[in-house]
């Protein structure tokens, strides 16, 4: 398994290529790529979920563009390179945990704190979310009406204020359980040990060369 | 010779989370503790039990604001001057919410967390951590993520990342508040094998009497802010200790009864000779034969699956008029995955459920609110008004039957009066609960449907809700709880339905399931205390 840091160098640079990418065919072939190593990883099925919410943000996005540029090829090409930035990371993440990213960063010098608040944060989007689902199922059970989901925006008080509540008590408890656990006496050590193997600077060479071909060629 | 000093001294402590506060949390404690083995702490909701375990291992004054008067001594240092990260390896402690505090991505990591915090070696992290998952019976947890277990597996988890941190004094919240039967009795085991051999000590805050003063070697009470009684749990309990709203377990209670001082605290050795059936009668659970109108609620064949995992399978009962019954069963037995069946919050894969006739397939939830309540474990999901009188109006609005009178009736049944222009989200556990089940009944439901209604709350409201439930009963209107509480279930409920591995496992009286050895043991329940009790007088009676 590669390191965590060079996972995140290959990330970025793929991320870069696909931003470098000024046409819609290269574009599409990136894309096709991706799809590629989600169905070789098995991760259709958590991909197809995430799509959900992205393809929407992308056909905003490729509309916006298009209407601006006056161009359909345009407006296609920003919603692809949209899509493919997202679907990087969504591999990235698939594939590293926040919590080894953090760590990793931390032995590269990063203070504790930052990468903590940094992998925590990533950790309890998940967190807020089965709290979301939470409130709204309590409120359609004292008879709002939050059927399809996007009606909360309608009941945006009822959705909201729980939701907003619950989230900084969990951020206080958090905290409080963080410090009853030492999170800032000085002198942490770390269970796993994150070092830098030949391959991993192999994989951040390949990450620059990604970028630098996509620039070049593309 | 003077005595060593104790490991935690507390001195005139006083304390308020708000500097304004007239009436502080805690009022003059003194107290030397962290010496005896197994400390209990009892209190009614509100009495400032938590608060005081706070001060313990410096959460309180260091991250909670408010006014501190008086000193706490951890080890002969005053924990005004040492930081929360410096006294975390001495004092140890597990809040009543384990979710909060589990924030690493698995078990392992969760109890390397603190190790790592101590600067220890990787070598000894490994070693630690596998002491600790053992001791904590975890062992086949580690590689789990913390979110997907059972709050039983959670609780466990949290416990394990503070032994391994091997403190001196280990605290627990209310730690059985949302335990099933099996796990709070693996807890307990936990805890009595620390104790073996072990110098860490225990500190346990807990309502539920019965599964904590017998193991305990001492036990204090606070109420109002003011230590009350201090001295052996038998000692304790065998004075008048619900008027500090403490619901004494059976075997005490028992004990008063019959005059033994002190109290005896295993049923299994109450001495049961003479007269002692006759007397000890109104003490046993006697719920009323509720129910015998029509059908309110039918479920049909039900079927339910999460991805290829079948959770429900074939499940069938009806539920009706003026009938309570108490749905049972371990830790992931289906459920809440059944209940969420009941209002449409979940279609079912096969089957049919049928609310007042309605086919909850045809009928959005928030249309089957006035037929069917569901409150909720945690009321802070649903509150988003500034006052308790707005959140109890929010359903009946939404669905245009509000009624004053109705309202002003439902308030004072559950002792809101005093508290309808409080805002719903800065109430205590067991307030919100109260304006939870108002806000449910507020719609007047035929059904009501409550997810562990007892979990964490005091004497009090438990018999306040035990009336209220038997009140809706005789208007005719049907109850069904969830409940890992079986000591509530059998006193209000004259029906159980048990639920194992997604299947009815068992329809009927309580004393019918319980006298169900094998039953029992396959579902993941225990016999009440007040089972075994009656048992036993049945026994001495043949005798």
């Amino acid at each position: 398994m590669l390191d965590p840091r060079s996972r995140l160098a290959l990330a970025c640079g793929a991320a870069g290529a696909v931003a470098a990418s000024g046409t819609p065919w290269a574009l599409i072939g990136e894309y096709l790529v991706l799809l590629i190593l989600i169905g070789s990883w098995r991760r259709g099925r958590s991909y197809l979920r995430w799509l959900r919410l992205v393809v929407p943000m992308a056909l905003f996005f490729g509309a916006l563009s298009w209407w601006a540029a006056g161009a359909l090829a345009q407006g296609g090409a920003a919603a692809l390179k949209l899509l493919g930035l997202t679907t990087v990371f969504f591999l990235f993440f698939e594939a590293t945990t926040p919590e080894d990213l953090g760590n990793s960063l931390v032995a590269a010098g990063l203070p504790f704190s930052a990468a903590f608040v940094f992998s925590a944060a990533l950790q309890f989007v998940p967190v807020i979310g089965r709290k979301a689902r939470c409130v709204i199922e309590a409120q359609r059970c004292r008879g709002i009406a939050l059927e399809p989901a996007w009606a909360a925006l309608r009941h945006w008080p009822a959705f909201l204020a729980p939701l907003l509540i619950q989230a900084f008590t969990l951020a206080d408890e958090l905290a409080e359980a963080m410090e009853a656990r030492g999170f800032s006496r000085p002198g942490r050590t770390f269970y796993r040990d994150y070092r830098m193997q030949p391959k991993d600077w192999l994989a951040v060479a390949a990450g620059a060369g990604l970028w630098l071909a996509a620039i070049w060629w593309l | 010779m003077s005595s060593p000093s104790p490991f935690i001294e507390v001195a005139r402590l006083g304390f308020s989370y708000r500097q304004e506060s007239q009436k502080p949390v805690l009022a003059g404690i003194d107290l030397a503790a962290g010496d005896d083995r197994y400390l209990l702490i009892a209190g009614a909701s509100g009495s400032g039990k938590s608060t005081l375990c706070r001060t313990f291992n410096g959460l309180i004054p260091h991250f909670y604001g408010g006014r501190f008067t008086g000193r706490v001594l951890v080890g002969g240092l005053d924990t005004r001057t040492l930081s929360v990260g410096r006294l975390f390896d001495r004092v140890g402690m597990v809040s009543q919410n384990p979710e909060a505090q589990l924030f690493n991505r698995t078990v392992g990591r969760e109890i390397a967390f603190g190790l790592e915090s101590l600067g220890l070696a990787r070598v000894e992290i490994r070693q630690r951590i596998l002491e600790a998952a053992a001791a904590a019976g975890i062992e086949d947890l580690l590689e789990r993520a913390p979110h997907q277990l059972s709050g039983g597996e959670q609780y466990l988890t949290a416990v394990a990342a503070i032994l391994a941190l091997r403190p001196r004094v280990l605290i627990l919240d209310e730690p059985f508040a949302n335990l099933a039967p099996l796990a709070t009795a693996r807890l307990r085991r936990v805890l009595a094998d620390i104790d073996e051999g072990n110098r860490t000590r225990i500190v346990v805050c807990e309502h539920r009497l019965g599964l904590t003063a017998p193991d305990a070697d001492r036990m204090i009470v606070v109420c109002d802010g003011r230590i009350v009684a201090d001295g052996n749990p038998a000692a304790v309990l065998s004075g008048d200790v619900r008027s500090w709203a403490l619901d004494p377990p059976l075997a005490a209670a028992a004990s008063v009864r019959l005059g033994l001082r002190p109290a005896v605290l295993d049923v299994g050795k109450v001495p049961l000779g003479g007269d002692a059936g006759r007397r000890l009668d109104d003490l046993l659970p006697n719920p009323p034969a509720t129910g015998g109108g029509d059908v309110l609620l039918g479920v049909d064949h039900v079927s339910a699956h999460y991805g290829r995992r079948p959770v429900l399978k074939d499940v069938s009962f009806e539920l009706r008029r003026g009938e309570i019954v108490a749905l049972v069963g371990a830790n992931g037995a289906g459920k809440t995955t059944l209940v969420r069946h009941l209002n449409g919050l979940m279609r079912p894969g096969k089957g049919r459920v049928a609310v007042c006739g309605r086919d909850t397939r045809r009928a959005s939830t928030s249309s089957l609110a006035r037929l069917v309540a569901l409150v909720f474990q945690n009321p802070d999901s649903q509150f988003f008004k500034l006052t308790v009188a707005d959140e109890i109006r929010v359903a009946p609005r939404a669905l245009g039957i509000e009624a004053e009178d109705w309202m002003a009736l439902l308030a004072r049944r559950l002792g809101l009066t005093g508290l309808m222009e409080r805002a719903p989200f800065r109430l205590s556990g067991g307030e919100k609960k109260r304006v939870a089940v108002a806000s449910a009944l507020a719609t007047r439901p035929e059904v009501l449907v409550l997810d562990e209604p007892t979990a964490g709350q005091d004497l009090l409201f438990r018999q306040a809700l035990g009336d209220l439930l038997l009140d809706l009963a005789d208007e005719g209107r049907a109850v069904l709880m969830v409940t890992h509480d079986l000591a509530f279930a059998e006193r209000y409920a004259a029906r159980w339905l048990v639920l194992g591995g997604g299947t009815i496992a068992a329809d009927g009286a309580p004393e019918q399931i319980m006298a169900d050895a094998a039953l029992m043991q396959r579902c993941g329940l225990l016999p009440t205390d007040a089972f075994r009790l009656k048992r036993r007088l049945e026994a001495a009676d043949h005798a």
